[in-house]
């Protein structure tokens, strides 16, 4: 499967999937005019993916400094998607990075995380620019 | 009961899991699909929630940014509101509605140019103190510049005691229209220095500021000098040294005028032909123009009545001077007129 690189944009994120080697990012700013237009292909190809995986290791860094609602809802899709993952049997790692002084950012992690039951969910700090 | 946004979805839920632990639903399949059901539904009752709260942040968020721009701003509003007194206001508002760009450019125009000093301000002012300069000064210039702006001119710069005004740029109503504005201007401040003589006088200053005033029309260089970090918005020419040199020979309390600026406003106003001059850099000689009957008619008009002779010392102050107190001013007159008169016949 190819890897699939878009760069961020005013209002999308950065996308960086390593099909290879299962390391996943997205990072930036997620307020795309169509969500469904800009998240469905690569969702839908990293579903693909996931599904096909059995034992693998995976790792997927959320680096977000901000999105809006419909963004929250594909994020949740996202995590539900590597929780069943972890639930077959790979070894998931979701890596929240968020920025120190972003209290918001990292109540958001918490929430996200009390969820999953399957994944090893990571809250990070960024590294100060 | 604290009152609960989503009181109706979660008792919703907590009878679902009721009728599902209870046993009512009979049959299994049916069982197993309820509990589906209720699942999902439970879950995408916390995303609603979920994004609920997301959604709030986000406002709350929102709306911190929207008054720290607005902190922001009205800073900056203070800050380009003082910076606007270092500037002649036509200046500021073409800079700030964005029609004139900050950049080394200049061009040429025809401008009338007003040049001001004080007669003998550096002996004038010797024996004062500097507060009592600093405040004579002050009051000189903020009264002028009122006079100025109130006439349209673009105040270049105060050097010390003198000023530097034209007319024509950046706005313009053609070029008698300027030189009559700059006239007229230059009049009404000639007038109004009376005033403030008298106010000065009666505030204890024994030497009173007297102005000379010089204007020439004519060809000159307007727009930013300097360099890309620091520029003035200034003029530039040999003009401008003719409105200074004019200003030389003027006579104090006077106006003087070239021949170029007098040829625009001789329909107007009186003036006497003076002595011709040279001035440096001007190859033709120079006729001045004084202007004659500035203060005609002045004292009608006048805030201020001051006479002063020994023995008596009479000042008015008609903007103070209202339907109450005016009375008593008459009395206390006619009083002194009474007495005089009876001296006379002693």
């Amino acid at each position: 499967m190819e890897n699939i690189k878009i760069e961020a944009s005013d209002r999308s994120p950065e996308v960086d999937f390593d099909f290879d080697k299962n390391v996943y990012a997205l990072r930036g700013e997620s307020y795309p005019e169509d969500v469904t237009a800009f998240f469905g292909p690569v969702i839908g190809k990293l579903e693909e993916r996931l599904g096909s995986l059995k034992g693998a290791e995976v790792q997927f860094d959320f680096e977000l400094v901000y999105f809006n609602s419909s963004s929250a809802k594909v994020l949740m899709g996202l995590f539900d998607m590597l929780d069943e993952t972890a639930a077959e049997g790979n070894a998931v790692v979701i890596n929240w990075i968020y920025d120190e002084e972003d209290d918001n950012m990292e109540e958001l992690g918490e929430e996200f995380a009390e969820d999953l039951e399957n994944v090893q969910f990571v809250m990070k700090k960024m590294a100060p620019s | 009961m604290a009152f609960e946004i989503f009181h109706k979805e979660e008792a919703a839920i907590e009878e679902a899991k009721s009728v599902l632990g209870s046993g009512e639903i009979t049959d299994p399949k049916a069982a197993k699909h309820y509990g589906t059901l209720l699942k999902a539904y439970e879950k995408l009752f916390k995303s609603t929630k979920r994004l609920v709260r997301l959604s709030d942040r986000n406002e709350a968020e929102l709306n911190k940014v929207a008054h720290s721009l607005d902190e922001k701003n009205h800073l900056l509003e203070g800050l380009s509101t003082k910076l606007s007194k270092y500037l002649s206001p036509q200046i500021y508002a073409s800079i700030f509605s964005g029609e004139r760009e900050v950049a080394l450019e200049t061009k040429r125009k025809k401008l009338t140019i007003f040049f001001s000093d004080i007669k003998n301000f550096t002996a004038t002012t010797d024996d004062l103190e500097p507060e009592d300069i600093t405040f004579l000064i002050n009051d000189y210039l903020t009264e002028m510049s009122a006079i100025a702006l109130k006439h349209g001119a673009t105040i270049d710069k105060f050097i010390g005691d003198a000023v530097v005004i034209f007319f024509g740029d950046p706005e313009t109503k053609g070029v008698q229209e300027d030189a009559l504005a700059c006239v007229g201007m230059a009049i009404e401040m000639q007038r109004h220095m009376m005033d403030l003589r008298a106010k000065w006088t009666e505030m204890g200053y024994s030497r009173p500021f007297q102005m000379r005033v010089g204007i020439n029309t004519g060809y000159c260089n307007v727009g930013n000098f300097g360099s890309e970090e620091r520029m003035d918005y200034t003029i530039i020419g040999g003009e401008v040294n003719l409105a200074a040199r004019l200003e030389g020979v003027a006579d104090p309390d006077g106006i003087t005028m070239s021949y170029e600026t007098y040829a625009l406003v001789k329909d107007y106003v009186d003036a006497e032909k003076g002595e011709p001059i040279t001035v440096k850099g001007i190859h033709r000689k120079i006729n001045p123009y004084k202007l004659i009957g500035i203060f005609k008619n002045v004292d009608e008009k006048s805030r201020y009545f001051r006479s002063e002779n020994d023995g008596m010392k009479l000042f008015l102050d008609f903007g103070k001077l209202d339907e109450d107190t005016r009375p008593n001013a008459i009395d206390q007159m006619e009083a002194a007129i009474e007495r005089l008169r009876g001296e006379e016949t002693k």
